[in-house]
């Protein structure tokens, strides 16, 4: 290029009026992609360059400011969102009945029903602070980091197998227990990023703060024979990259894996420099409680993998893999990063191809936003949650946002970039941003502070139910005239069935479990593994604590649109498919939690059938039936034998649009 | 189900599928059917393409492990010649293979070959029965995929990258076209071969797409999905009432809460209610004639590659739109997966109910609409890998592929490979360019059919493929 592409105040000089102008095949955008731009819309550009040609920055690589609303007693949240729906004439819609508040906020916050008791103590309950009471019990409850642990399972794309073809057995899950617990103390997420991105360069790193370093040791892992170890190394790095980029920066930075990035101002060159943070770790397993023998002995294994690879020798190397998870299985561990002694030299690599080497690069910042300037991963864990840098906090808050709403103020909560959607209610966002940043009371970057101010809203507080007189103006209810009806998550539909059915069992934590699933899961795929179905306790145990085999997940996960394991999931998908309906209806599990419901609402309901059928909805709903809903469960009951009558109603219920719905 | 098959017209057959044994609850269940069909409320409905297609259904003839083409469709009696010697160094400078290294042999082939069909095709003897449809055939003698490792680059042959985690191509083609088929699923996986592929469910999952768009692996016998059979005790009368009763009571929560998510939940309910009839009957080789089970070799007793042939044109005329069979394993590398005798027996396997499924859809007229492809995710080296027998490695440089119906060129030969087999010579087409062509025939521009997730349009094709307009017809 002769000139810069624009230069202020010349438009004859620009560049960028040269090439759009341009006869030749210089032109831009070339006439195979698109037709030149109109004459008006030239001498518009034009114009704004003679003027001076100023453009305000991409708003989220801007600082977030706190602007706070007037002080009259409405909070922040409800401000914001009102504002915007009077300049609509929009009006919000009421609170939503206690029984469904107290279902929703449950669910949401612990991911468990409440008891039919629980709902009757809440919807008696005549103190002013009655559902702060419950918020806060709920944000006590040792389920709420269980809950909170799935979102953060998925960004981290957690499984408990390696993946690729082999897709053999890993242990990461003290890693899974530590975010549980991490969630459940509150761990300020300033302090859970660091600990995770870089626990080991901790001065005096604990074993808990190496173990939150799994973090990155979630990516997968090919054991096929024949594959060329340093592409594999490559790919993890890679992974780690976009990783870290779509879960604290919200950008979509494997875009410049291969080349500048197309919207944002991303260059390759940027995108290995932060892959250069990541590209000196090791990844070592290491041991609990403490067995150094055992450790060793797996460090000699090691070794020798590394010299039998050397020398090529894949039958040799395999056979010494086995030996390793033999040990490994005596003792438990856990996948951590470790930083090398001696850095490896990064380079950019010409069109993502890791064997063609390009410029020499060193750790750093994506330039568009602020620079750091220390070279190692906690530098960069430290960046990412100071007040400086503009993104993490609001991609973070957008997410919980997304959470409790089913969208983000931000719709596209993985692109904050150029291309991504702009915020629906940017002060709100901004606002909110800050005050988990820098709260006027309270820790900072504690998620329990920000999850109950979501929750404490009027905003969130109001019934779902469709309303006939927004549809017009706001048909996807971007602006929150009311709540939405989420259909809940895979892991939530177990959860909530085993709650509904009696048999939860509330243990936190350990090793994964394998509640039934049908045998035939593995013939599709070239491993058979192991599943030794769970006996007693752990065939009860919370969606969460299945094992996941990430290229055979049980069915439940496929069917209802679990993360997949592959890479950060940063938003579920809520299908609706008759590969569901089969699944609910006829899966054995879900059969088994019918007749564990069948039996509660004999046990716990009275004896006659009107209140039979009500106990079954108090159970299942927390409310109430209709009239009408009465008469129809009733129907169906009456033309079924006694015998299997309150199974098969439980069955019913549980297949109820409503059951696997928070409203 | 009672249907007798040979009593009805197809068209009949298949108005009447999934209507079971007449009771009163299923009567008004059915009746509510045949009122929504028109309209179709789940998420599977079928949808325009973007311009006029001429495939309606694609079925995918996977060969899992990488057949080896210098045994089967491209004879090279220079390689023959130069046998045993090493190969020039310009052919491998620079890359890299699985398991051979830098001083591998080239190997001859011991397999003969014959010309046939007005095209000239070269066939080997591993498959006589292909020789009856090679002038339907297209024949793609220059494929080329870019990943050597099975895993990446099966998922890549299906997904158009070599990264797990990205939707296969049914899911890309359902979710752009739905499915016909209101009583099966809109892409089913059918299996055959010793073990499952590698790469797994990576090769049909919906990656980022909804779970709606993901492939259906089927099991063996009478219930070919997950979940399909009522539980025990519970008949098919007694299965319908209850999903009356729960459609019943989710319309009753509609009424309070205004929901179409909810309407959709009574249309999937009421969806595999009827899979939960079409699919055994599906599956139910039986009904086929003597005639039509001994062109495909196919017997309903066992399950096999012939019988997911045969099973692949009943889920076709039956309106599912993606079928991807695979078959495992042709990773001929030597050692206890040699070119020899288990080399014959995959042929075997595979040949005759190849060949019958082109005959038995050209006799139907569904060819016409049916996109028939065949291949693996790579081919083999020119150069043997010697184990204890003798074998190949992967290669990606060259291989065959071929494609039948749908507006392909019947009797084409394209695509040519130097004379060790080494390289494409003339007229590659590489992995995104078959699947542009196959997203063409079935009405889809490969550029346009997209789908924005973390903050990228995706696309099967990536930023690559070109539709291959020379073998179209």
């Amino acid at each position: 290029m002769k000139n810069d592409a624009i230069v202020p105040g010349k438009p004859l000089d620009s560049e960028i009026i040269a090439r759009i102008v341009a006869p030749d095949d210089t032109r831009m955008p070339p006439p195979e992609v698109g037709e030149g731009l109109k004459p008006e819309q030239i001498e518009k550009l034009k114009k704004w360059i003679a003027s001076g040609a100023e453009y305000t920055p991409h708003w989220a690589f801007v600082p977030p400011v706190r602007k706070d609303p007037p002080a009259n007693g409405i909070d922040a949240i409800d401000h914001y969102i009102r504002q915007r729906l009077d300049r609509m004439k929009l009006a919000p819609s009421p609170e939503a009945d206690r029984p469904t508040l107290i279902r929703r906020v449950s669910l949401d916050l612990t991911g468990l029903l409440p008891s039919p008791a629980e709902v009757d103590d809440f919807v008696r309950d005549p103190a002013p602070d009655a559902y702060e009471k419950l918020v806060d019990r709920l944000l006590a409850s040792p389920h709420y980091g269980e809950r909170q642990a799935r979102h953060w399972l998925d960004l981290a794309r957690y499984a408990d197998s390696n993946g690729y073809t082999i897709d053999g057995a890993r242990i990461i899950w003290p890693w899974r227990d530590w975010v549980v617990k991490a969630l459940n103390a509150d761990m300020p997420f300033s302090q859970f990023t660091i600990e995770q991105l870089a626990g080991d360069l901790l001065p005096n790193a604990t074993l808990e703060q190496r173990i939150a370093t799994g973090f990155h040791r979630n990516t997968s892992f090919n054991e096929e024979g024949g594959t060329d170890a340093e592409q594999f190394r490559v790919e993890r790095i890679v992974d780690r990259t976009n990783t870290t980029a779509a879960v604290w920066l919200g950008l979509t930075m494997g875009c410049a894996q291969c080349h500048d990035h197309k919207y944002d101002p991303v260059s390759q060159k940027d995108y290995f420099r932060l892959y250069a943070y990541f590209n000196n770790c090791d990844e070592p397993t290491v041991t609990i409680g403490g067995s150094p023998d055992l450790e060793k002995k797996i460090a000699e294994l090691q070794a020798k993998i590394a010299q039998l690879q050397k020398v090529g020798d894949q039958p040799g190397v395999d056979k010494t893999k086995a030996e390793i998870k033999k040990v490994q299985g005596k003792i438990p561990s856990s996948l951590v990063l470790k930083e090398r002694a001696k850095p490896r030299e990064s380079y950019v690599q010409i069109r993502g191809d890791f064997l063609r080497k390009g410029d020499v690069v060193s750790p750093g910042t994506p330039s568009a936003l602020p620079s750091e300037k220390g070279q190692t991963r906690l530098d960069l864990a430290k960046w990412l949650v100071s007040r400086r840098n503009p993104l993490t906090a609001r991609v973070v808050i957008n997410r919980y946002w997304q959470q409790f709403f089913g969208r983000g103020l931000v719709e596209t909560e993985n692109d904050f970039g150029m291309q991504g959607s702009l915020p629906t209610h940017p002060e709100l966002l901004d606002w909110l941003a800050v005050e988990f940043m820098e709260p006027k009371a309270g820790t900072p970057w504690s998620s329990k502070r920000l999850h109950k101010l979501i929750v404490m809203s009027a905003t969130y507080r109001q019934a779902s139910h469709g309303r006939k007189d927004t549809d017009a103006q706001d048909p996807r209810n971007l602006y929150l005239s009311r709540q939405t009806r989420l259909r809940l998550e895979a892991e939530g539909i177990r959860d909530a069935a085993l709650t509904a059915s009696g048999q939860l069992s509330r243990k936190i934590g350990g090793a994964p479990v394998y509640p039934p699933q049908p045998t035939e899961v593995f013939s599709f795929t070239q491993s058979k593994h192991p599943w030794p179905e769970s006996k007693g306790e752990d065939r009860y145990r919370r969606g969460l604590y299945t094992y996941i085999w990430r290229q055979s997940q049980h069915p439940l996960l496929t069917t209802f649109d679990g993360a997949d394991a592959q890479t950060a999931c940063t938003k579920r998908n809520r299908s609706n498919t008759p590969l569901q309906a089969l699944h609910l209806a006829n899966d054995p599990a879900f059969v088994e939690f019918a007749e564990g419901l069948g039996k509660r609402i004999v046990k716990e309901g009275p004896a006659d059938d009107v209140g039979r059928v009500r106990a079954a909805y108090r159970i299942c709903f927390g409310r109430e039936p209709n009239d009408a809903e009465r008469e129809r469960v009733l129907q169906y009951a009456m033309s079924l034998p006694e015998s299997d009558r309150w199974n098969a109603v439980g069955r019913v219920l549980l297949n109820l649009d409503e059951f696997i719905t928070r409203e | 189900m009672i249907v007798d098959r040979q009593a009805n017209t197809r068209r009949e057959f298949l108005n009447s599928a999934g209507v079971g044994v007449g009771t009163m609850a299923l009567a008004s269940l059915l009746e509510r059917d045949a009122m929504a069909a028109p309209a179709r409320k789940d998420p599977l409905a079928p949808r325009k393409p973007h311009f006029p297609a001429k495939a309606k259904a694609v079925i995918f003839l996977f060969m899992a492990g990488g057949p080896s083409n210098l045994e089967l469709f491209d004879p090279k009696p220079e390689l023959n010649k130069l046998s045993g010697q090493k190969v020039p160094e310009a052919f491998t400078k620079g890359k890299r293979f699985a398991f051979i290294k830098g001083d591998a042999k080239l190997l001859g082939t011991v397999r003969k070959f014959g010309r046939y069909g007005q095209c000239g095709m070269d066939l080997s003897e591993l498959l006589p029965h292909h020789r009856d449809i090679v002038d339907d055939v297209c024949w793609l003698r220059g494929m080329k995929t870019d990943v050597f490792n099975h895993g990446p680059a099966k998922v890549f042959l299906s997904t158009g990258s070599p990264q797990f985690g990205r939707p296969g191509m049914g899911a890309w083609v359902t979710y752009g076209l739905g499915s016909e088929a209101d009583n099966l699923p809109g892409y089913v996986v059918l299996q055959s071969g010793p073990r499952g592929p590698r790469g797994g469910a990576a090769i049909w999952s919906n990656g980022f797409l909804p779970s709606t768009y993901q492939g259906v692996p089927f099991l063996k016998g009478e219930n070919p999905i997950l979940d399909l059979a009522s539980p025990p005790g519970v008949d098919r009368k007694k299965q319908g009432d209850f999903i009356e009763a729960v459609g019943d009571l989710n319309k009753l929560r509609n009424a309070a809460v205004h929901d179409p998510e909810i309407e959709t939940r009574i249309a999937s309910y009421e969806m595999a209610f009827r899979m939960q009839a079409a699919a055994p009957e599906l599956m139910n080789l039986k009904s086929e004639t003597k005639e039509t089970l001994a062109l495909y070799g196919a017997d309903p007793a066992k399950s096999s590659f012939a019988n997911n042939c045969l099973l692949a044109r009943r889920l076709v005329e039956r309106g599912t739109r993606f079928v991807h069979l695979i078959h495992t394993d042709w990773d001929h590398h030597g050692g206890s997966i040699d070119l020899g005798k288990t080399l014959d027996n995959i042929c075997k396997e595979v040949d005759q109910p190849c060949a019958a499924l082109v005959k038995d859809l050209k006799r139907s007229g569904l060819l016409d609409s049916t996109l028939v492809i065949w291949g693996g995710e790579f081919g083999r080296t020119p150069m043997g890998e010697t184990r204890e027998t003798i074998g190949r490695d992967h290669h990606i440089d060259n291989y065959t592929m071929w494609m039948a119906g749908a507006g392909v060129k019947r009797g084409h030969l394209h695509g040519k490979s130097d004379e060790i087999g080494y390289n494409v010579v003339e007229n590659q087409v590489h992995v995104h360019d078959l699947q542009a062509t196959i997203l063409h025939q079935l009405g889809l521009d490969h550029t346009k059919l997209t789908y924005r997730f973390q903050g990228r349009d995706y696309r099967l094709t990536d930023v690559h493929g070109n539709v291959v307009k020379e073998i179209l017809a």
